[in-house]
């Protein structure tokens, strides 16, 4: 049972019940201003019936020619609001958005160890398009899956041919 | 413009000499960027871009004066080049003159006219002071200058503003004017088919929106320019024109479609309802018409949801739950149409008990009910969940369920009337059914997941809370705590345990105890302002004072970053045409500007370096110049302060009828306010106290009045106090573990705060004057600082006595108050050291002036040697005191722990050796903080001894 609305501002004083999860990165006011500032349609939250932050997502569509598409940054639950299909119901809501901006497709980076997350953006319709080598660094660099759905523009679904080789970030047009 | 012409050819060459500068610079090698700017001066000595960087250099190496000459130069050529006019605004942003960057370009545009570059920079600049009218005028030169819709679009919002925001926002008919005006410009717009963006339409909207032309809006939103412009635009839009346009009908149809599609919308349900009962009150005016009652139709919607859909969700049976509380609200059939209230809740918990939200949405119903009904309701909830006192779970599920069941008793005030043995008793249980769960169901937990059976042990420990309180010693409390410390060693991510055991260790005095879990949470970025009061607004007076340093270092850092940064965000949403988020972020600057934590943590920060300053006293007062504190200015914004607190992270299931948020939300941020109304103005007077001596501000005073600002101040310190003993203040109530620690509101009252800097304040004022008086007032501040030091031995006896009983109840109190025993004779103390220095200077030079102002009534001041002698005496009267407390603190003992705890945990299944190193390792966090402070508080003293001897 929730709200969808787009996240505001004061919503950042208010979203520690979920940031406080130790997956959930809590990044520069900056990083947040300019998702605000750009793509405001693409950082929803969900609000429970109390009022409280149950989980958010938050994106961006970017892209050219047939390149052109959404893509997932964060996606983040609250401990209390799991088990629920909250973050299907973001992702679709990203989906939707991304629909309605004509883009091919939507995509997302995810640590190769998460299997968790892996299973649940694969039973949304997501493939494994390819992997990137060290993508996450950190004490010890970790490997990216990037996952990938086919909207409906795509009618071939040439966005969801996935690589046969790993990649290194430096090596790909993010464009 | 010869050199311009210069630049223009070599740009690139010039580029290239200039890039070292730009990289020192970047990577803070502030001193390196300065030389290579004046090298390449040498070179070419009207480079006008290296001059501004010259600038810069000096501005981060804080040579002020010289940037600032620097700089202004550079302006008085009034450059057009990019590059230095970057350098310069940067340089202007930094120093917080906004007003130049505007004057720059200004001057940049005259002599281009027309540039696209130069005249978006300066809108923005006009933006960045919030000069709207101005912005418009911009706006229009741009659109003229290159006609694209954004700056067409800019010129909108900033009429819009000036409506809405600016100075004559306030004046009903000129809002009208302008919102008048705001649509017209962009009917034009739309009628030459110009409309582009989503963000046009949605300021389109806005624009109607705020002039009620509710109608207008629905037209063009359900229109097809708005569904091909903005087919994003919320659905919730339309619920918003509707209810405005009394549409309730139309309103109630599109939301059952919406449900039909989307069953778990808590926003479409709320909605829902609302338009049933407008229903309601229209179809009782037309009854006759024979229309079914709306509430019915609703009721049937609802149930019919319930009745088609394969996967249940919450939301159909929540809003049937809402339905049921609004027409008892209305004192209507509720359990007629909708069914037992009772009843409804079981099956909610049948359905929904094993996730963890269950119990915040059962809450949300409870408030509507009698408390006698709330708890046999949860009763009934504990049976149906099918745990007894003799049973245990079966499966995470059932464990769960039972959870819920036993917050919502707490919820509902079960547990607030049980005696003492039986709280024991269920503390037991619950020890029991956290460890079974845990060995149970949580053997494979991931280092990331919290444990299925941790909100066990959180509950406990709000029991063992209760029992403390009851009882008034810390017995339980710190059983909590070791069983919390259990916890969190099995799930190391569970951040409810570490706030709760922060707020236990704060409680118990323990500042390790709390570093530690402060650090543990790993607080950072906004998180600093919305969650640091769990931790900062309670280090200060807290015991320690060179620890509380750097987290207000870690704190301040982020805010000055974000206060730096704040006017850029709202430049970004021009940058992007963001009009939907403009006043939002506009509004967010401000609140982060004004945070209350903001503005305490720099004026704790301030005095918390006064009082640890150790050094000579010419070091000393170059420590304090740097701090550069006004007296005579108030710099804090007080009736904008702002509550930024999420006192909502720290999780509760206490009793909802004892409860009040809000309440407790406002009391609390009141009093902050008031604490640092006494700190802020402690800070400014004991300023004003240095300043008299060693300032440049007296100096420029006319003669006879150096001292106005002291006696200003004075005033309002002894007129402040005077209000806060009539605003007769309760401390803030302490019935539950989550309420906030006591303010330092009282502390501050209790102890001679006010008469000690009163008095000081008397002090300095006979000493410069020579009065006839001055030999009493030594004298009574003399018996102030015996007072202080009494209340310091004192104290530390008390403690130590507490030690037989209890060592760690009244901990906290006894630190505090010795705390601000010592912050007093410090700042007593530098204050002796800087009066001592002026006036051994002048009387070695008093012979060269003769005294000419003879008082009035023919008295003589005294002279200044034997001020000299005065002040002296005092400074030995205070190193003696400063050495008694030194010796009492010697004899401080470390806290003795409550009761021999080998029993703890003795029904659990845990190996002796983790029981042992467990409670081993939280006692030892109690001693090492009692270890690192009493040194800590004693180099402090030597300190002092050291800074008065000399």
């Amino acid at each position: 049972m929730t709200t969808l609305r787009p996240f505001t501002c004061d919503d950042l004083f208010k979203f520690n019940n979920v940031n406080f999860d130790p997956l959930t990165e809590t990044y520069g006011l900056s990083f947040y201003t300019q998702y605000l500032a750009k793509w405001p349609e693409y950082f929803q939250l969900a609000e429970s019936p109390s009022g409280q932050i149950m989980g958010y997502i938050m994106g961006k569509v970017e892209g050219h020619l047939d390149n052109w598409h959404g893509h997932v940054t964060a996606l983040t639950v609250s401990p209390d609001y799991r088990r629920l299909g909250l973050a299907a119901l973001l992702m679709s809501f990203l989906e939707d958005i991304s629909e309605k901006k004509r883009a091919y497709f939507v995509d997302l980076f995810v640590r190769k160890s998460n299997q968790v997350a892996i299973n649940m953006y694969t039973n949304l319709g997501y493939i494994i398009y390819r992997t990137i080598l060290e993508y996450y660094s950190g004490d010890q660099d970790e490997d990216a899956y990037d996952m990938r759905k086919a909207l409906s523009r795509d009618v071939n679904k040439k966005s969801v041919i996935p690589y046969t080789q790993p990649v290194r970030l430096e090596d790909i047009d993010m464009n | 413009m010869a050199h311009q012409q210069q630049q223009g050819m070599d740009s690139a060459l010039f580029e290239r000499r200039l890039r070292p500068v730009y990289d020192n610079l970047e990577v803070g090698n502030n001193r390196k960027a300065l030389q290579e700017s004046e090298k390449l001066l040498k070179k070419h000595p009207t480079l006008l871009c290296a001059r501004a960087l010259k600038g810069l250099s000096l501005l981060r190496l804080g040579r002020y004066d010289e940037s600032h000459g620097c700089l202004q130069t550079v302006a008085e050529e009034k450059p057009t080049d990019d590059s230095t006019l970057q350098v310069l605004s940067f340089c202007y942003r930094e120093m917080e003159q906004l007003d130049k960057i505007v004057e720059l370009y200004q001057h940049a545009v005259k002599q281009n006219p027309g540039n696209e570059e130069l005249l978006a920079h300066l809108f923005i600049s006009h933006v960045r002071v919030e000069d709207y009218k101005a912005q418009q005028a911009v706006a229009l030169q741009l659109y003229k200058a290159q006609p694209k819709n954004a700056y067409y679009f800019w010129s909108v919002i900033s009429v819009v503003f000036q409506g809405i925001r600016g100075p004559e926002s306030a004046q009903p008919e000129k809002r009208k004017i302008y919102l008048g005006l705001a649509q017209r410009m962009v009917d034009k717009h739309i009628k030459e088919g110009k409309l582009e963006t989503e963000q046009e339409a949605f300021l389109y909207l806005h624009i109607l929106k705020l002039q009620s032309k509710y109608q207008e809006a629905w037209e063009f939103l359900t229109g097809e320019l708005c569904a091909k412009l903005y087919p994003g635009a919320p659905v919730s839009m339309k619920f918003e024109l509707l209810k405005e346009l009394g549409n309730w009908r139309e309103l109630n149809e599109l939301l059952q479609q919406l449900l039909d599609a989307d069953r778990d919308r808590w926003d479409f349900y709320k909605e829902y309802i609302q338009s049933s009962f407008e229903l309601l009150k229209l179809t009782s005016k037309a009854e006759e018409n024979g229309e079914r009652d709306s509430l019915a139709k609703c009721q049937e919607f609802l149930q019919g949801i319930i009745d088609s859909s394969e996967r249940k969700k919450r939301g159909p049976y929540l809003a049937r739950l809402e339905l049921h509380q609004r027409m008892r609200a209305d004192q209507l059939p509720a359990e007629k149409l909708v069914g037992d209230f009772d009843e409804m809740i079981i099956e909610y918990f049948r359905l929904f008990g094993d996730k963890s939200c269950c119990t915040h949405d059962i809450a949300l119903f409870l408030p509507s009910i009698s408390m006698k009904q709330r708890q046999a309701l949860a009763s009934k909830l504990l049976l149906e969940s099918g745990v007894t006192s003799t049973s245990l779970p079966k499966n995470k599920e059932q464990m769960q369920k039972h959870l819920c069941a036993l917050q919502i008793s707490r919820m509902c005030g079960s547990h607030m009337e049980l005696p003492v043995d039986h709280l024991l008793a269920f503390y037991t249980a619950l020890k029991l059914h956290y460890e079974h769960g845990r060995s149970t169901f949580g053997k494979k937990l991931l280092s990331t997941e919290m444990g299925p059976s941790d909100a066990y042990a959180l509950l406990a420990a709000n029991v063992m809370y209760d029992l403390s309180r009851r009882e008034n010693k810390s017995d339980y409390l710190f059983e909590a705590l070791c069983l919390l410390q259990y916890v969190l060693r099995n799930s190391t991510s569970n951040f409810h345990v570490k706030l709760l055991s922060l707020k236990i260790y704060h409680l118990f005095g323990c500042q390790v105890g709390a570093q530690e879990m402060y650090e543990y949470l790993d607080i950072k970025q906004i998180q600093l302002d919305s969650m640091g009061y769990v931790h900062c607004q309670l280090l200060p007076l807290g015991g320690r004072f060179s620890g509380t340093r750097n987290v207000y270092d870690a704190t301040l850092k982020f805010f000055t970053n974000s206060y730096k940064e704040r006017l850029e965000y709202i430049a970004l949403t021009y940058r992007f045409c963001t009009f939907s988020k403009m006043e939002e972020f506009m509004n967010f600057k401000e609140r982060l500007t004004n945070s209350l934590q903001y503005v305490a943590c720099s004026v704790e920060a301030q005095i918390c370096d006064l009082v640890s300053c150790y050094g000579n006293i010419q070091q000393n007062l170059t420590a304090y110049s740097a701090m550069s504190i006004e007296p005579a200015e108030d710099r804090i914004a007080w009736h904008e302060l702002s509550d930024n607190r999420d006192l909502e992270a720290v999780i509760r299931w206490d009793p909802l009828h004892e409860v009040d948020a809000a309440e407790e939300r406002k009391e609390s941020f009141d009093q902050e306010v008031e604490v640092l109304q006494v700190r802020s103005l402690m800070l400014r007077l004991f300023a004003s106290f240095v300043d008299l001596y060693h300032g440049t501000s007296s100096k420029d005073a006319p003669a006879g009045k150096e001292t106005a600002t002291l006696e200003l101040l004075r005033e309002s310190w002894t007129g402040l106090f005077q209000r806060l003993r009539l605003m007769n203040y309760k401390p803030l109530a302490q019935k539950f573990l989550v309420n906030l620690l006591p303010t330092r509101l009282h502390l501050l009252l209790e102890l001679p705060y006010e008469r000690f800097f009163d008095d000081l304040a008397q002090l300095v004022l006979d000493l410069q004057s020579g009065s006839g008086k001055l030999a009493e007032q030594c004298k009574r501040v003399g018996d102030n600082v015996i007072t202080v030091m009494e209340l310091c031995v004192q104290t530390i006896n008390e403690s130590n006595e507490c030690n037989g009983m209890d060592g760690l109840w009244k901990r906290r109190q006894h630190q505090q108050k010795v705390a601000a025993s010592l912050e007093m004779l410090s700042l007593y103390a530098f204050l002796l050291s800087v009066l001592n220095d002026k006036l051994q200077v002048s009387s070695k030079t008093k012979t060269k002036k003769r005294q000419v102002d003879n008082k009035v009534d023919g008295t003589q001041p005294i002279s200044e040697k034997e001020r000299s002698q005065m002040l002296q005496e005092l400074v030995r009267q205070l190193k003696h005191k400063l050495e008694s407390c030194d010796a009492a603190i010697r004899t401080w003992k470390a806290p003795v722990l409550p009761r021999d705890l080998s029993s703890f945990m003795s029904d659990m299944s845990l190996k002796p050796e983790v029981e042992a190193t467990l409670i081993g390792d939280v006692s030892a966090t109690f001693k090492d903080s009692h270890e690192l402070m009493v040194p800590e508080l004693r180099n402090l003293l030597k300190d002092k001894i050291r800074m008065v001897a000399k």
